[in-house]
């Protein structure tokens, strides 16, 4: 199959790439780039008044698949990345059984080729069962494909544990990724710890829960020199440590979510649990440090930390009701709302070619010969209706926002999977 | 002229300045006059407490007894909410019973306005976790303002577990409302400091803010809620926040003492302070039949506002 993506502004920070012109996909990989080519066999892609760039990359979701797919599956969470515009996403292991063994991650590989959307790599275990306390077999996991490792919503709570799982898996290339709340002194929270929580009688968590284990884990990184990635960050002290780690030569990337540059602790006045999530929304200081600290650089990586729950499940009391909520199909919009001023090719490099780079995969890029996954967008209004999400997950604090930016195109393997708001299974056969 | 403004009272805001001095004008002439128990005929009202409760359980029966309302009470454990009922069709189910006002207590703060939000009746608040007890508030007022005989200039002081308390949040909201001068006191484990704003300052020096306010209020340390790095022994609580006797000397002769109850005799006061003629133990209890009174006319009746 023949692609050619007529007119449209190319960006590739990779390679320096910012023109209006053309781009040809032929078998699944970018075959030419450059003003007026011609194809004759060519299916035509009109990209003029949008963006063509490298295909994004979420390297946060949960896709509950295994075990809770009443919530999402690896399919319908393929189906909401693309229509979100990314051509690739990273399932963090919460999964039940978790992706801590080869057997899973197959079952997890073989679930999104049958799902024929976006690419779906996983983020294997740090710790069995992510219990904190057996080591996973990381080059076995490694050999199963996974991208990364992280125990994910639960921090690996020992240090000695966490040391030497860090010098066991140092010779593997895939970082460690660490969400970073210390158990103990976020405690039952419920909510950041402010202002706000004071006033409302709900247990808060204070900034302190993500920064001391931000420091703790970058220690350990400085240590045992493996790559290290922090998710999610909350707190403009979390920012300063990680730049601080940066400065002493330290191996680290981070991430942010649209949520936290956007949302604070002052979404609770109706105790509905719309807004809970880990970490917590913070206040307007976090969040401007947080939106200035992708401006400048610190920050790596747009997430979204896709989070998807069923409705009633959310709909509960705040104690009982579950942390998170539905981003992959918010996040393109929601990013150009939080950064209108961000420059298109920071803007590109937080959602794919930084991505990429962190977790070595392929894409990232529109070099001639890499694999095309693109992702077209454009200037064009819309307004968030949570209730038409491809995911099962329609929750959302961003339901009814209107946005300025969203995906027009996804392309995965030369293969058009959502356009026009539809989504097209791509042949298995390709790439 | 009849209106009807407020619907529910989940937290004292949820009245105006103006409504809030009508209800404590109406509970005052309840406590002179009495009540006609035609107020309320007929209206069925739901006590419906997820929590034990002694005095304000009682009281809030005693005050529908006195307005002539029909009156529910039913065991919360043994409600659909405990099936994985949602609290919206529980709420739809209760006002398709018949049900049109809900005093609702729950270990959860939030759980009355969740429950007001899917109910179309009124709600009344007798406490939700650690947010709000509006009713305990208004009483307070109420005895404060039966001693000193209105607001103006007042400075009072809430002394412990400010943190866990919704006793001390309804009355921050109602007092500060009102321009009452308000005083937090208590270790920082068990008072945030982010609860200081205009007109509420915190501070952990009792015997400094003794002397200079009209009224204290003591609250009792909320042991069920509180783990032992919170508070170290009883003993080094009792040396900084208990109105004992020396303390009792340092308080003006015209002030007086407030407590929500129930008491821990020993821990936040002595029983000098029990015994002490400036305490108003005896008037707030008295006067919180008198406010529920007030609160129910209002909200099924409306304010009887002056043309």
């Amino acid at each position: 199959m023949t692609l050619l993506i007529r007119g449209g502004r190319v960006i590739d920070p990779a390679q320096g790439l910012d023109a209006v012109c053309d781009v040809l996909v032929r078998d699944g990989r970018i075959a030419e780039i450059g003003e007026r080519i011609e194809a004759g066999d060519a299916t035509v892609v009109d990209a003029s008044n949008a963006v063509v760039a490298p295909g994004f990359i979420d390297m946060h979701v949960h896709l509950r698949d295994p075990g809770q797919t009443h919530k999402e599956t690896i399919a319908s969470g393929s189906a909401a990345a693309v229509a979100g515009g990314f051509t690739a996403v990273c399932a963090m292991p919460n999964t039940t059984p978790a992706l801590d063994s080869p057997a899973t991650l197959a079952e997890v590989a073989r679930r999104a080729a049958a799902a024929g959307l976006a690419r779906v790599y996983a983020i294997a275990a740090i710790t069995k069962d992510r219990a904190g306390i057996e080591l996973a077999p990381y080059h076995l996991l490694s050999d199963a494909g996974a991208v990364a490792f992280s125990d994910d919503g639960n921090t690996v709570e020992n240090p000695r544990v966490l040391r030497q799982a860090a010098l066991y898996a140092s010779d593997l290339e895939q970082p460690f990724i660490s969400h970073c709340e210390d158990a103990q002194l976020k405690g039952s929270a419920v909510m950041n710890e402010g202002v706000a929580s004071a006033r409302l009688g709900l247990e808060g968590s204070p900034d302190l829960a993500e920064e001391i284990v931000v420091a703790r884990d970058l220690l350990i990184a400085a240590e045992t020199k493996k790559p290290w990635h922090i998710a999610h960050l909350s707190t403009a002290t979390g920012l300063d440590l990680v730049r601080w780690s940066r400065s002493r030569g330290v191996a680290v990337t981070c991430e942010v979510t649209p949520h936290h540059l956007l949302l604070h602790d002052d979404l609770f006045d109706d105790y509905r649990a719309d807004g809970k999530v880990n970490p917590p929304l913070r206040d307007t200081n976090d969040s401007a440090a947080l939106r200035a600290g992708v401006c400048d650089g610190s920050i790596d990586v747009f997430a979204t930390d896709h989070a998807p729950h069923g409705i009633e499940e959310k709909a509960q009391l705040l104690g009982a009701a579950p942390v998170g909520f539905t981003g992959l199909e918010i996040a393109l919009g929601a990013y150009a709302h939080a950064l209108p001023d961000l420059p298109l090719d920071r803007f590109i490099a937080c959602f794919s070619t930084n991505p990429a780079r962190i977790l070595h995969l392929p894409g990232g890029t529109l070099r001639i010969g890499a694999p095309a996954d693109i992702t077209i967008f454009g200037e064009r209004s819309w307004r968030v209706d949570a209730r038409t999400f491809h995911s099962k997950g329609k929750s959302t604090p961003f339901d009814g926002w209107t946005f300025a930016r969203r995906a027009l195109v996804t392309i995965v393997a030369g293969s058009i999977v959502y356009q026009n708001g539809e989504l097209m299974a791509r042949r298995a056969a390709s790439a | 002229m009849r209106t009807v403004s407020a619907r529910n009272l989940l937290d004292v805001d949820d009245v105006t300045r103006t409504e809030l001095s009508a209800l404590l004008d109406r509970a005052a002439a309840f406590k002179r006059d009495g009540a006609t128990r035609s107020l309320l005929a007929g209206i069925p009202v739901l006590n419906l407490f997820f929590e034990a409760s002694t005095r304000t359980a009682t009281s809030f029966t005693l005050a529908e007894q006195r307005v002539g309302a029909d009156i529910i009470s039913f065991a919360p454990g043994t409600s659909s909410l405990g099936k994985g009922e949602t609290i919206a069709d529980t709420a739809l189910t209760l006002h398709g019973i018949g049900v049109r006002v809900i005093v609702v207590r729950h270990p959860e703060s939030g759980f009355a306005r969740r429950l007001a939000d899917a109910f179309e009746g009124h709600v009344i608040n007798a406490g939700d976790g650690a947010h709000a007890h509006p009713t305990q508030a208004l009483l307070d007022l109420m005895t404060l303002r039966d001693e000193f005989g209105g607001f103006d200039g007042l400075r009072v002081a809430i002394v412990g577990d400010i943190r866990h308390s919704r006793v001390a949040r309804s009355n921050i909201v109602g007092m500060t409302m009102l321009g009452i001068d308000v005083t937090l006191v208590g270790p920082p484990t068990l008072l945030p400091a982010a609860m200081a704003r205009a007109g509420v300052r915190v501070s952990r020096d009792l015997d400094a803010v003794l002397p200079e306010v009209d009224a204290v209020m003591m609250l009792r340390i909320q042991h069920e809620r509180i783990d032992s790095s919170l508070l170290p022994a009883l003993d080094d609580y009792t040396r900084n926040y208990q109105l004992n006797r020396s303390r009792l000397r340092a308080l003006k002769a015209k002030s007086v003492i407030l407590h929500p109850g129930p008491y821990n005799r020993g821990i936040e006061l002595t029983d000098d302070a029990l015994a002490d003629p400036r305490s108003r133990y005896k008037a707030q209890v008295e006067n919180g039949v008198f406010v529920r009174m007030a609160v129910l006319d209002h909200l099924v009746n409306g304010a009887a506002v002056p043309a």
